[in-house]
């Protein structure tokens, strides 16, 4: 194995212990899958009091569209407060402990650092959209799923989770304090999110700004197209962030 | 027979013209010295004298702002990696990670230096076991004393058999036993061939188990000569020398 794997390998574990032991990561965790458990039976109440109704129309909606994709939906409206909770003490708690100094005096490199701490959010994200997922897989053996739909819908959450996560870490690197930390990932991410409301709402659909909204890249694997233009823009978004979070951490050490 | 021919003990460190400000002032001017394996060199300095910033730099969390630094003949600053194998660092107030356990920290300590499997597990218990640490192996690091705090920085530096152990104000929080458990640990350090720097407030740690003492004053390196252990009345006149009036020691031509 090579060194900076084994050094980011190394890192991701630390960051996944300390994250897991944390009771923040749980409680975040409880909460937010209770939550959408809740939404989960009625968004499938729902669809079972329509279903006579939708039987009448050959090729509407289905189980997949009424209940799947809006539960992703849901999991997509928390991840916005979820990531900048769990990503807020990636950097700024080191920095604040102490703590920092240690992993530069291992010889580790900064990259490694953010790379080996955004792994270990991205992990905890990951299991916390598959849990979401499991609920209507569940019922995959009673419904007919749309696999295709359900698996696009579950890239682009996976994908909106990366950049999240990416931007998180970055607004760790940049603060001194996790709240500060936490507050301008959410910020940040909203501007992302809603960058483009004005055009928007002045009935513009195309152009520059419309194309720097996550939305816009978002909606369009949620109804189950997927385009390289969409999975380009997460990619681009995760590398940039990552880029200005180990510039700054590498500054950190030159500065001292 | 054939007679045993004495190996000259290795330059491990070897620092040129070292410079580093900080807060818009100077904090290390044009520091040099060298250190060899098994030699301990205690560095000594009033508040503010530059011995923290110089260790940083030393082991590997700071970057210099000019000199050099080698480790083992090789140049540290082109390859930060070797302070992965060759540096155990104890920082003053040896800061911790709240939340993990004393064995966890070894874990993670172990992992970053590249140890791994049946290694990492062997040096944990060996260094759990060297430095008294089984009645704390599952306790969390936030609730531990501070002396407490010390012994697991330590075994954190210790813990891959590092050439080069930089301790910066190790004795802090140590009670008289755990002071002169201290002492006896880095004399064995010494005797296996690692080289020691020891930053403290504390003349008689020096004249205890250092083989050469540096002080440093605003900066600058004002003194390094070996020591005796009977000459602790000379240190002290050079220390109050320097720290008081910044005069420059003539030992340090010797």
């Amino acid at each position: 194995m090579s060194g900076g794997f084994v050094n980011t390998l190394a890192v991701a574990r630390l960051e996944w212990r300390r994250l897991v032991v944390r009771p923040l990561a749980w409680v975040l965790a409880a909460l937010t899958l209770a939550w959408l458990a809740w939404n989960f039976t009625l968004l499938l109440g729902d669809f079972l009091a329509g279903q006579i109704q939708r039987a009448a129309l050959p090729g509407g909606p289905g189980f997949t569209d009424l209940v799947a994709v809006p539960l992703l939906g849901q999991l997509a409206q928390l991840a916005f407060l979820v990531v900048p909770l769990l990503t807020m003490p990636a950097i700024a708690g080191d920095r604040r402990n102490g703590t920092l100094p240690l992993l530069f005096a291992a010889g580790v490199p900064a990259s490694h650092i953010v790379l080996g701490r955004y792994l270990a959010v991205l992990g905890w994200l990951l299991w916390w959209l598959v849990l979401t997922l499991a609920m209507p897989l569940a019922l995959a053996h009673a419904t007919s799923l749309d696999w295709g739909k359900l698996a696009a819908a579950a890239l682009g959450l996976a994908l909106m989770l990366a950049a999240l996560a990416a931007v998180g870490v970055a607004s760790s690197t940049f603060a001194s304090h996790p709240a500060i930390a936490a507050a301008a990932a959410l910020i940040v991410t909203l501007a992302l999110w809603g960058v483009n409301l004005g055009a928007q709402m002045a009935g513009i659909n195309g152009g520059a700004i419309n194309w720097l909204a996550m939305s816009t890249h978002l909606q369009p694997l949620l109804r189950g197209l997927v385009s390289t233009t969409d999975l380009l823009w997460f990619v681009l978004l995760v590398a940039l962030a990552l880029a200005l979070a180990t510039h700054r951490l590498g500054s950190d050490r030159e500065r001292g | 027979m054939t007679p045993s021919i004495p190996v000259p003990p290795a330059t491990v460190l070897r620092l040129d013209q070292l410079s580093r400000r900080r807060a818009g002032r100077p904090a290390v001017r044009n520091l040099s010295l060298a250190l060899q394996s098994g030699q301990v060199l205690g560095l000594l300095g009033v508040n503010g004298a530059g011995k923290s910033t110089t260790l940083s730099m030393i082991a590997g969390a700071l970057r210099p702002d000019s000199g050099s630094i080698q480790l083992n003949g090789e140049d540290f600053l082109e390859r930060p990696e070797l302070a992965r194998r060759l540096i155990g660092w104890l920082p003053e107030r040896a800061p911790l990670w709240a939340e993990l356990t004393v064995s966890e920290h070894l874990d993670a300590h172990g992992r970053l230096r590249g140890l791994n499997g049946a290694a990492l597990r062997q040096a944990r218990s060996a260094i759990i076991e060297r430095l008294e640490l089984q009645p704390l192996a599952r306790r969390l690091a936030g609730v531990l004393s501070q002396g407490q705090r010390q012994r697991l920085g330590l075994a954190c530096a210790l813990l891959h058999r590092p050439a080069l152990l930089v301790l910066d104000e190790p004795a802090n929080a140590l009670d008289p036993v755990q002071a002169a458990a201290l002492r006896s640990l880095i004399r064995e350090q010494s005797a296996a061939g690692t080289a020691v720097i020891l930053s403290t407030h504390l003349l008689t740690e020096v004249t205890a188990v250092c083989d050469r003492v540096a002080i440093l004053h605003e900066g600058t390196l004002r003194h390094d000569a070996p020591i005796r252990s009977d000459d602790q009345a000379a240190l002290e006149r050079s220390f109050f020398e320097i720290a008081m009036h910044g005069a420059t020691d003539p030992a340090r031509a010797a």
